[in-house]
């Protein structure tokens, strides 16, 4: 199984996970990204993936949980 | 480990700046590192080695400069752009958080309006050029209140900025001639720092207001004021004029977006990817190292190439061709990216998808007279396209 790790620090809410993965990731304009399972479930797994590379700033990490 | 490949040709002659991708389409061909012999510097072309440079920034550091020559590494010291470690994430902790699109949500609305009002009136003037009169008009309406720059000096900003990405580049004679410039932006930031004249509110404020609560050094002002000052323009009105430039070249790609303005994100972003903005920056290897196999000295420079990165044929499928759908077109490495990822990029797509918006809104076609590029070392830059549109037909139906 595999979940994403967020550093909240980071995260400037460019939005850009969200459009490239929407069933994984949540932004409001309030706070940092939310995503959605604590573990990714497999169908999802590409898309989170896809979704944490294309954040601008590397606030998002695929692990092995 | 293998010998790193050699690469002959100058790649910053007017020539080539004119038409750099042939020279990059080589460079990825050559290697992953390959030495730029008019240049003394590696190249690093293709995707995945310029994502790990840029992401590893222990290792290649940004503290020497990002520029190619020494002077503009001279002038940038102290910058965020030119800093490492937890002096680089504190200078981001005071420029970066009025620029997050989270606080440029209340912008959101005056940006659209002004867009909105801009395009309409060029519509009503059917041709204009859509350099002077829409990517440099949006940005100069919104960025320098927005930072609040004393009244004094804004007239200079686009001068300053355009000369500081010459200077960015090599020492050709392109950038020799873009040091006095330059000098006059850094005298003017001093002054700013010193006898404030910013506006109170603006992003430009809340470093003196850091300073003045000592969390920044007196000196350490200025080069957070250039860290404003060079990039907020012509980065921006480089991707907007590339975005009119691309759609107005590729009618296809216009009637697709124009069929679904929801693809404006993404053709945002393909237009950074395709037309990237900023050519290249460098970092400095600050140990002995290796990159995809080939040893990298302590001590090299590496210049990372996004705009052909971006266009690496191993990452994107016929690089070269403009597709407003493209899967993968927020991959582009065109802001950077990582911890240097440009502190500035929600600002640039909130004006660049508002003009696109505008745009697709007002306008029914595009119709392209004589384009004209700028020269500079750094940006990708237009000096102006001629343009003539036709109103939206349900517009001119409704006015009808």
């Amino acid at each position: 199984m595999k979940s994403v790790i967020v550093d909240e620090d980071r995260c400037e809410g460019h939005g850009l996970c969200q459009d490239t993965a929407p069933d994984v990731f949540d932004l409001d304009d309030d706070g940092p990204v939310v995503v959605r399972y604590d573990a990714i479930p497999p169908a999802l797994t590409r898309q989170a993936e896809t979704g944490a590379r294309v954040c601008p700033v590397a606030a998002l990490r695929v692990i092995e949980s | 480990m293998p010998a790193i490949p050699s690469y002959p040709h100058d790649i910053w002659t007017d020539e080539v700046l004119l038409d750099p991708h042939p020279h990059y389409r080589e460079l990825r061909e050559l290697g992953p590192v390959v030495w730029l012999e008019a240049h003394q510097m590696y190249a690093v072309s293709r995707y995945a080695e310029a994502r790990a440079v840029l992401g590893d920034g222990d290792t290649f550091c940004s503290g020497q400069g990002v520029g190619l020559n020494d002077v503009i590494n001279g002038i940038g010291a102290g910058t965020t752009l030119m800093s490492d470690g937890k002096l680089h994430e504190h200078l981001r902790s005071v420029i970066g958080p009025g620029l997050t699109p989270r606080a440029l949500r209340s912008m959101r609305d005056t940006v659209q309006r002004l867009a909105t009002e801009l395009v309409g009136r060029l519509v009503e003037q059917g041709s204009f050029d859509a350099v002077a009169d829409l990517a440099r008009a949006l940005p100069l309406t919104v960025v320098p209140d927005l930072v609040g720059w004393p009244a004094g000096g804004r007239e200079h900003l686009l001068d300053w900025a355009s000369a500081t990405f010459d200077l960015l580049g090599p020492l050709n004679s392109r950038a020799e001639r873009a040091i006095p410039k330059a000098q006059e932006m850094m005298e003017f930031a001093a002054r700013t720092a010193a006898d404030g004249g910013i506006q109170p509110g603006g992003l430009g404020a809340a470093i003196l207001d850091a300073a003045r609560r000592g969390e920044l050094e007196p000196p350490q002002v200025p080069p957070l004021i250039i860290d404003y000052l060079a990039p907020s323009l012509d980065t921006t009105i480089s991707a907007i004029s590339s975005a009119i430039w691309l759609l107005a070249t590729h009618p296809d790609q216009w009637a697709a977006l124009k069929a679904d303005p929801t693809m404006i994100p993404n053709a945002f972003n393909e237009t950074v990817r395709l037309e990237s903005p900023i050519r290249a920056f460098s970092r400095v290897a600050t140990t002995d190292t290796e990159l995809a196999g080939y040893a990298v000295p302590a001590g090299a420079r590496l210049i990372v190439i996004y705009a052909s990165a971006n266009r690496d044929e191993r990452v994107f499928d016929r690089p070269d061709d403009f597709d407003v759908s493209r899967a993968n077109a927020a991959a582009q490495l065109g802001f950077g990216f990582g911890t240097h990822g440009c502190a500035g990029q929600g600002l640039a797509r909130l004006e660049g998808r508002a003009v696109l918006q505008a745009l697709t809104d007002q306008v029914q076609t595009i119709e392209l007279g004589q384009p004209v590029r700028a020269l500079n070392n750094v940006i990708s830059a237009w000096d102006s396209l001629p343009v003539t549109v036709q109103p939206t037909r349900r517009a001119a139906v409704a006015n009808a």
